[in-house]
């Protein structure tokens, strides 16, 4: 079977005019992610997970290497393509659940399928608010909503088009502890029926709840196996290197 | 995505805002209102000038003198080259129907206490049916008049109502620079305007000459062809008549001008064009201004969304997309800023032919056509904006605070 994602020997270069001011953000770095898997990619700031987090998302693309989704190789791809993929296969879910403020919770959900032209949308939209139990709010403005809700609307956004993976950035960054819980559960319970979900995070404590760990520094991967083990060895090396 | 989407998303974009929506209209609204309000008031004067030029028939033609030396209109009123004798002439010319010599000039009416300062025509009998008079009471002046010189006078409507109120004129003694003429008639009212025969008095054209101004020359010659089809062929033969009895040599210009109605229309026409289009591009700077408004909007208006322009891009949309919906939000504000615009354009023509003296028509094709630049502007205005918004980098876009 084909992976979902297939990375390999990927590099992103930030050119800020001259080659000694060149910044390698992602250093060639090879892994893949298969069907209904749940990866976090962690690491320090600057390691490189923003960066990567966008060409996984097909906002930006890749210096050199290969970014295969779903078997499609990025590289030959134009903006169009892009954004059709992004459409299709990938659902952000970020830290700040960038909703837009006019539209009410259903609205929000129903974006992606209208650039996709889809037909029914209102009820798949509604239906995908009632996956993250939000069909009561569907009316309501994102500033009628807390901030838990808030994040659901934008999961409901992410799941609607039924894509091939999840693309979570800090995805229960801002919010407090509990809601962050009943977030996470809510993603792993997504996990469980079948959706691939790839987060960025710095919290251990969330990505140890996933199925696999890839960690980061200086644009390369230092570890990358089960979520525990990569954890464990990580929350060592910190608490050693303090 | 769909229009019907794009539409909406505008919408709630503009509406979100509305008083700023609504100044930034003000500038389309004023500029089309100017637009169409002076192609109504250009249009009414055009429409008028026609109909008192076509009321005089296509058969007639109008003889003035004209300096040799060029450009007649101006200094036509001195120039004193056609006599009575060339009035006399052009009557036994084929193909002429009747020959109304004239002259014109001012003088002060005095009737009981009341003064007027009026122009005063002198004519001959085939005046009333050259030009399309008639009269409202009274008899007109007729040849008899003219060669006994009587000291006889016809009043226009507007003088008989300014020196005798409601009374009737007829049989009063009217002076005409001191000299008392006797009201034989009164003319119909013929409408307003420049120049209207409303507001002139008649007397016979040799008591004119030699009576009041001591003149033996004509302001005016009109000789109406006897078809309209023989209007071209007249006007040749009295041309050629002229340069004869003016014993004008081949290389000389011709001291008079002959022109028909056809010229004379076409002539006005070009005036209040010209006046049209110089209003109309006065009123269409205002149109740009309005649209620099527009663009300065929509410049404020995509910085201000960079996120959301982030987050649609990263959920699907093309650049395109983000494009279009720009690019049909400055396009609504204009074209809205324009329809209003129309709608006050046309009430003020209304409002100003009302108070005015002319009638005013906004026409059709003004308003298709204020309609039609808003959306252009619009467009011109708005495509720059929106290209800025369709070019962000959806990360960066994304990034933004």
């Amino acid at each position: 079977m084909k992976p979902t994602l297939f990375i390999e020997d990927l590099t992103k270069v930030y050119d800020s005019g001259s080659e000694d001011l060149a910044v390698r953000a992602v250093a060639g770095i090879s892994f893949q992610v298969n069907k209904g898997e749940s990866v976090a990619i962690i690491g320090p700031s600057g390691c490189g997970k923003s960066s990567l987090l966008n060409i996984l998302g097909c906002l930006d693309r890749p210096t050199s290497g290969t970014y295969k989704l779903e078997d499609r190789d990025v590289k030959e791809l134009d903006d169009d393509d892009l954004a059709a993929l992004r459409n299709k296969h990938i659902g952000f879910v970020f830290q700040s659940f960038n909703l837009l403020p006019r539209m009410t919770a259903v609205e929000n959900v129903e974006l992606p399928l209208l650039y996709g032209s889809v037909k029914n949308s209102k009820q798949l939209a509604l239906t995908a608010l009632e996956r993250v139990g939000l069909g009561a709010r569907a009316r309501h403005l994102p500033n009628e909503m807390s901030g838990g809700q808030r994040q659901r609307v934008a999961i409901a956004r992410a799941l609607v088009t039924n894509p091939s993976m999840l693309l979570c950035d800090e995805p229960t960054g801002a919010l407090d502890s509990k809601t962050g819980k009943d977030i996470l559960e809510l993603l792993l319970s997504l996990n469980a029926d079948g959706t691939t979900l790839v987060m960025v995070t710095h919290d251990l404590g969330v990505a140890r709840s996933l199925g696999r760990a890839i960690q980061m520094r200086d644009g390369k991967i230092v570890a990358d196996g089960a979520a525990q083990s990569v954890v464990a060895s990580a929350m060592e090396s910190e608490a050693h290197a303090s | 995505m769909m229009i019907l989407e794009v539409a909406k998303s505008a919408w709630r974009s503009l509406a979100s805002n509305r008083l700023r929506t609504l100044l930034t209209m003000l500038g389309m609204i004023i500029g089309t209102g100017a637009v169409v309000a002076v192609l109504g008031i250009g249009e009414g004067a055009r429409s008028s000038v026609e109909t008192r030029i076509r009321s005089l028939g296509a058969n007639l033609l109008t003889i003035r003198p004209q300096s040799a030396a060029g450009s007649g209109g101006v200094r036509s009123g001195a120039v004193k080259t056609l006599t009575r004798d060339d009035a006399l002439a052009l009557a036994k010319l084929p193909g002429v129907k009747a020959v109304a010599p004239e002259n014109s000039g001012s003088a002060q009416l005095r009737y009981m206490e009341k003064n007027k300062n009026a122009s005063v025509v002198g004519v001959t009998g085939a005046y009333v049916e050259a030009k399309s008079l008639t009269m409202g009471s009274g008899v007109a002046i007729n040849d008899l008049d003219d060669e006994q010189r009587s000291r006889i006078v016809v009043v226009g409507a507007n003088v008989a109502k300014e020196l005798y109120g409601s009374a009737s004129p007829l049989g009063t003694r009217l002076q005409i620079n001191g000299i008392a003429f006797r009201v034989v008639g009164v003319l119909a009212e013929k409408g307003s305007g420049m120049g209207s025969p409303d507001d002139g008095v008649y007397v016979p054209l040799a008591t004119h000459q030699n009576v009041l101004f001591g003149q033996d020359y004509l302001s005016t010659i009109s000789l109406q062809a006897a078809s309209e089809g023989e209007s071209a062929s007249v006007k040749a033969s009295a041309e050629r008549l002229l340069r004869l009895r003016h014993k004008l040599r081949d290389d000389q210009d011709d001291d008079f001008e002959v022109r028909s109605q056809t010229e004379m229309l076409e002539t006005m026409n070009q005036v209040t064009g010209t006046f049209t289009a110089l209003l109309g591009s006065v009123a269409a700077v205002s149109l740009i201004v309005g649209g620099i408004g527009i663009m300065n909007i929509m410049l404020v208006s995509v910085r201000e969304r960079t996120r959301e322009i982030g987050v649609r891009m990263a959920v699907g949309a093309r650049r395109s997309d983000i494009l279009l919906q720009f690019l049909f939000e400055s396009v609504v504000v204009s074209l809205a800023g324009g329809a209003l615009g129309v709608a006050l354009g046309y009430g003020a023509a209304r409002v100003l032919a009302s108070f005015g003296q002319w009638s005013t028509v906004v026409p059709m094709y003004a308003m298709v056509l204020a309609l039609g630049v808003s959306a252009l502007i619009g467009i011109a205005f708005g495509v720059g904006p929106a290209r800025s918004a369709a070019k962000l980098d959806p990360v960066e876009a994304l990034r933004f605070e």
